[in-house]
């Protein structure tokens, strides 16, 4: 124990020394929620939509006027003696609506009048969403003006639940704050254990009778602790700046972060002991920490999107359980019942870590 | 109980049949050896010899192929609390502090919290470093750093130490205070393994043991190894040195009278089996040809000359192609290639070098000596025009300005320890890159690098990648690329550090017949052992040229005498005289004891030997020594420092 305490002393006393590993550790987490934040944000406003109106009639404007009080649509008038798809080549316009010249006589009669929606498609999200939201104008145009003499159709009435704003950041800031402890306590870890067989330290260490359990435990409670800092901090600007706050029982939040620091710093040590290279061990801990929490957990990215072929390596993906339980206690508030199972597998993957780590130095002498 | 287990049973430390295999190279092929309690025992070899692997095996850091290795009858491994071990570079965490560091040893090997403290000042204050408490170990110089991987490594107070070239890169005086500090150790019952590359340290040991490809080819004393060469060195003074050494050249082999020959800066040393015999042959050969005999003096020959003799007789000489040399510089011989007047280096308040005069000329070797942060680095990086004097004036290769112009460069010739090679290209790439950067003519470029690799024993070798060398193999290419365009001025920063004996009189015969050839040639190095191998010396201290002459002469100039006493307590006579006498004129090698005096020869050694004997200790020797250039350099630097002439680490 007191050696293990003893090589937690000294790991500390050199984050503090090192001026970058300390704003790696501390300050850039930060910037990283601050400004993923703010800049990811895969909602739709103020799309610009070209309108030929070919009627010029009221009802034609009254319909306009539906598109024009749409906070997703920003409408700009189009002329009708130019080709329509002119309004994509010159990028002045994601969609055209076209509105036939029958169009008011249509209504007035009250038989159908079909108006023309043209999309981009060369970006299928947002065409999919244009499309989506143009019907849903469409509709409650017709439910309010043309069809008012009919029978009310059923009206669906939508709710947004958990993120009732819809807001980004609300979804976005769990997401950044696990990448941020995804990535910087393996960063650190891996470059501390890499230095000492770099700078040929780890000698010294194999000469003293020090388990290699003693050892890596030594480096893995470090950076749990340094992780520890990282949480809080961020926390803090989740339930400030994010506006976000625990849902409910906070304790599988608070015993999955303590696995989860354990997992990461040991997933550092692992590759740190494995490749005594700073340059590389930091290489190969920015592809698992970063590439692949980021592109297969889920944080960003729906796992369902993700191509079936590779979908089945996100089960292997330790943030993608974290993420779960980060929401679930930002937003959802199901608590255990909910993750209990996620939280379990977060121990496992951090044991396996661990064991390769320890594999990889037990027997505590030069490889030969 | 066999032998080889009673033996076993009273060594401190105890191999037998020792090999390492990684993959098919065989590091180390059969080692056996014995080191009892409180011997410092030297094992001496060139780079690749084996010294690591038998070092990482005793340190219980790496496994054996086969054979045992033990310290006090325990297997090595298991020893680990028992030993103490100082790697190459030494592995000190340079963001933790001076006491940090020792603070994280002693918990790694479970020192109690008080002791460690307790310990740690005490080692500190031996070693005259307790100033430096909380500075970071990455601060220090190199001495220092050196010494406080060894406070590390003696708080767990280790019975055995093993230190691997210790003393790699750190300058004479602080080499000459760890070996103080080691004979007191050892003194005190510590048993000490130790590699070197360098015999002068290997004089220091109690016994030696010449390692090479993996085997241990001689063990005894300094003074046996020396007795079985069954030869004597003669020291040769002559007017024309290269002529001379031509001529020898033609006696000399093994079986003849004269066995070797090799040329210092002013001298040339020959080994011989009869002096009289051998004078005789030199007088008939050298008078006739018109060549002086000035001085002949005889003396015993040093280990390098017994470790040369062995290497040799393995038939591990290197035989390189003769230098394609195309361009000499025969007609600019006199002539001053670097010239330098009262040059002066500011760094804000800082002087680092303070009114610097030189004159190099053609044809000249020049050695600059000095301690570390006696401001030789910044000298050199004046005189070959890579930093600007704040007063002074520089004259190279005939200018006075435009110092860093192309046709200035092409015209120099620099290698550096520190940077010589890319590590990441093969040697062949490499030395094309040099040839081309140095613009070597085209139709040149086939033979020069043929030769390189004939002068490096590298021939056929020439894909491998360069960073798969050892460091003495490095050096041997980098010299070879850095002349390969036949500069006539060549500036080589310590060219020989960590090379082997034999491949460094192969640089040295280089060295001498370039400038041979009219090159002009600066070179530093640690080690004094080599620099008797230039013409003429310069010894700065504290940014200042204090002594400069040829080898010869410095040593003449040196003023007093250096008594040789054995004494059947070395270590407390050491001791007990240091505390009367200015510590640095009193140092112990082996069983020798060394004080330098200012008095008349006679009259000190009875001074010296009744004072011991007063102490109850027993004089069984004593005799008047001849300087090593060493003991001179250190003199020179304690006198400097006597007048006020330091400079601070603080």
């Amino acid at each position: 124990m007191r050696r293990i305490f003893a090589q937690v002393r000294k790991e500390l006393t050199q984050i503090v020394r090192d001026r970058l590993a300390l704003s790696l550790a501390l300050i850039l987490p930060i910037m990283q929620l601050m400004l993923m934040g703010n800049a990811i944000s895969l909602s739709v406003e103020d799309l610009p939509v070209a309108v030929q109106d070919l009627d010029d009639s009221p009802s034609s404007h009254l319909f306009i006027d539906a598109f024009r009080q749409s906070i997703t649509f920003h409408v700009i008038p189009f002329s009708t003696k130019i080709s329509p798809d002119e309004a994509f080549i010159r990028n002045e316009a994601r969609a055209v609506l076209i509105i036939p010249n029958h169009f008011g006589r249509d209504i007035a009669r009250g038989t159908n009048s079909p108006v023309q929606m043209m999309i981009d498609g060369s970006d299928s999200n947002t065409a999919r969403l244009i499309a989506g939201f143009s019907a849903q104008v469409a509709n409650s145009w017709n439910t309010t003006n043309g069809a008012a003499a009919r029978v009310q159709p059923v009206k669906a009435a939508i709710r947004f639940w958990y993120n009732p704003g819809r807001s980004s950041k609300k979804f976005y800031g769990p997401g950044i704050f696990v990448l941020a402890l995804s990535l910087f306590p393996p960063l650190l870890a891996t470059l501390a254990t890499a230095k000492e067989g770099e700078q040929k330290t780890i000698l010294q260490v194999y000469v003293s009778s020090i388990s290699a359990h003693e050892f890596i435990l030594g480096k893995i409670f470090t950076f749990m602790i340094v992780a520890f800092c990282e949480c809080l901090l961020l926390l803090t600007i989740l339930f400030t700046y994010f506006g976000l706050s625990f849902a409910g029982d906070p304790t599988p939040f608070i015993v999955a972060t303590i696995l989860y620091a354990f997992c990461t710093s040991s997933f550092g040590t692992m590759i740190g002991a494995a490749i005594p290279n700073q340059a590389a061990a930091m290489q190969a801990v920015a592809l698992g920490g970063f590439l692949l929490v980021f592109m297969l957990s889920g944080l960003i990215f729906p796992i369902q999107n993700i191509p079936e072929s590779i979908r089945w390596l996100s089960n292997f993906i330790w943030g993608r359980y974290y993420i779960d339980i980060v929401r679930d206690a930002l937003l959802q508030g199901g608590g255990w019942p909910a993750v209990w199972w996620k939280v379990g597998i977060i121990a496992i993957i951090g044991s396996i870590f661990y064991t390769l780590a320890w594999r990889n130095m037990r027997r505590m002498q030069l490889k030969s | 109980m066999t032998a080889s287990a009673t033996e076993a049973a009273v060594s401190a430390i105890h191999i037998e049949d020792l090999w390492k295999r990684y993959g098919k190279v065989e590091a180390v092929r059969g080692i056996s050896l014995d080191v009892r309690p409180g011997e410092i025992f030297g094992l001496i070899g060139p780079d690749g010899a084996g010294k690591t692997s038998t070092f990482q095996v005793l340190a219980g850091v790496m496994e054996a192929t086969s054979g045992t290795a033990s310290i006090f009858g325990k297997p090595a491994r298991d020893a680990r609390s028992e030993t103490g071990y100082l790697t190459q570079v030494f592995s000190l965490y340079p963001d933790l502090t001076v006491l940090e560091n020792i603070r994280y040893m002693g918990d790694l090997r479970r020192v109690p919290p008080d002791e460690i403290t307790r310990r740690g000042q005490r080692y500190l204050r031996m070693f005259d470093m307790d100033r430096f408490e909380d500075r970071l170990a990455g601060r220090l110089s190199g001495g220092m750093k050196q010494k406080l991987a060894l406070a590390c490594a003696l708080v767990p107070e280790p019975r055995v130490l093993l230190l691997d070239e210790p003393t790699t890169g750190v300058d004479p005086v602080s080499r000459r205070e760890f070996w103080d500090t080691l004979a007191h150790l050892a003194a005190g019952g510590l048993t000490i393994l130790l590699a070197t590359p360098y015999l002068d340290e290997a004089e220091r040991c109690h016994r030696v043991a010449l390692i090479h490809q993996g085997l241990i080819q001689n063990t005894g004393t300094p003074a046996e190894l020396r007795a079985s060469l069954n030869s004597k060195r003669m020291e040769l003074h002559t007017s024309n040195l290269s002529g001379a050494e031509e001529i020898i050249n033609t006696l000399a082999g093994p079986d003849q009278e004269i066995v070797d020959v090799q040329r210092f800066g002013d001298r040339l040393d020959l080994i011989v089996r009869h002096p009289d015999a051998a004078e005789v042959i030199l007088r008939d050969t050298l008078i006739p040809a018109g060549l002086t005999i000035d001085d002949i003096r005889i003396d015993e020959p040093t280990l390098e000359n017994t470790f040369v003799a062995t290497l040799r007789n393995l038939g591990q000489e290197v035989h390189s192609e003769p230098f394609p040399g195309r361009h000499g510089h025969a007609e600019l011989k006199g002539q001053v290639a670097i010239g330098a007047t009262n040059l002066r280096k500011e760094f804000g308040a800082f002087t680092a070098v303070k009114d610097v005069s030189l004159d190099i000329k053609y044809g000249e070797i020049y050695g600059l000596l000095g301690a570390n942060g006696a401001g030789k680095t910044t000298t050199i990086k004046m005189l070959c025009g890579l930093l600007e004097p704040t007063f002074g004036k520089m004259q190279l290769a005939g200018k006075s300005g435009g110092l860093r112009s192309g046709s200035v460069r092409q015209r120099i010739g620099y290698m550096s320890q520190k940077f010589s090679l890319y590590n990441d290209m093969s040697i062949k790439e490499n030395l094309e890159f040099f040839a081309g950067v140095y613009g070597v003519p085209e139709e040149e470029r086939e033979e020069k690098m043929r030769w390189v690799l004939s002068f490096s024993g590298l021939e056929g070798k020439q894909d491998q990648l360069t960073g798969s060398l050892p460091q003495g193999w490095k050096q041997r290419v980098a010299f070879g690329a850095a002349i390969q365009h036949e500069p006539s001025i060549l500036f080589l920063d310590e060219p020989t550090s960590g090379v082997d004996p034999l491949a460094r009189r192969a640089f040295w015969t280089m060295i001498n017949r370039l400038a041979d050839a009219g090159t002009a040639i600066l070179v530093t190095t640690h080690y004094l052992e080599e620099a008797e191998q230039c013409n003429r010396l310069g010894f700065m201290v504290a940014g200042e040229l204090v002594t400069e002459g040829s080898p010869t002469a410095i040593k003449s100039a040196q003023g007093g005498h250096l008594l040789e006493f054995v004494v059947d307590q070395p270590q407390r006579a050491m001791e007990m005289l240091k505390t009367d006498e200015e510590r640095w004129r009193v140092s112990l090698f082996g069983d020798r004891l060394h004080v330098i005096t200012d008095d008349e020869a006679a009259a000190a050694i009875r001074a010296t030997t009744s004072r011991i004997e007063l102490a109850g200790m027993k004089v069984i020797t004593a005799r008047e020594g001849r300087f090593s250039l060493e003991d001179v350099f250190i003199s020179v630097v304690e006198k400097a420092r006597q007048q006020g002439k330091f400079v601070s680490e603080d």
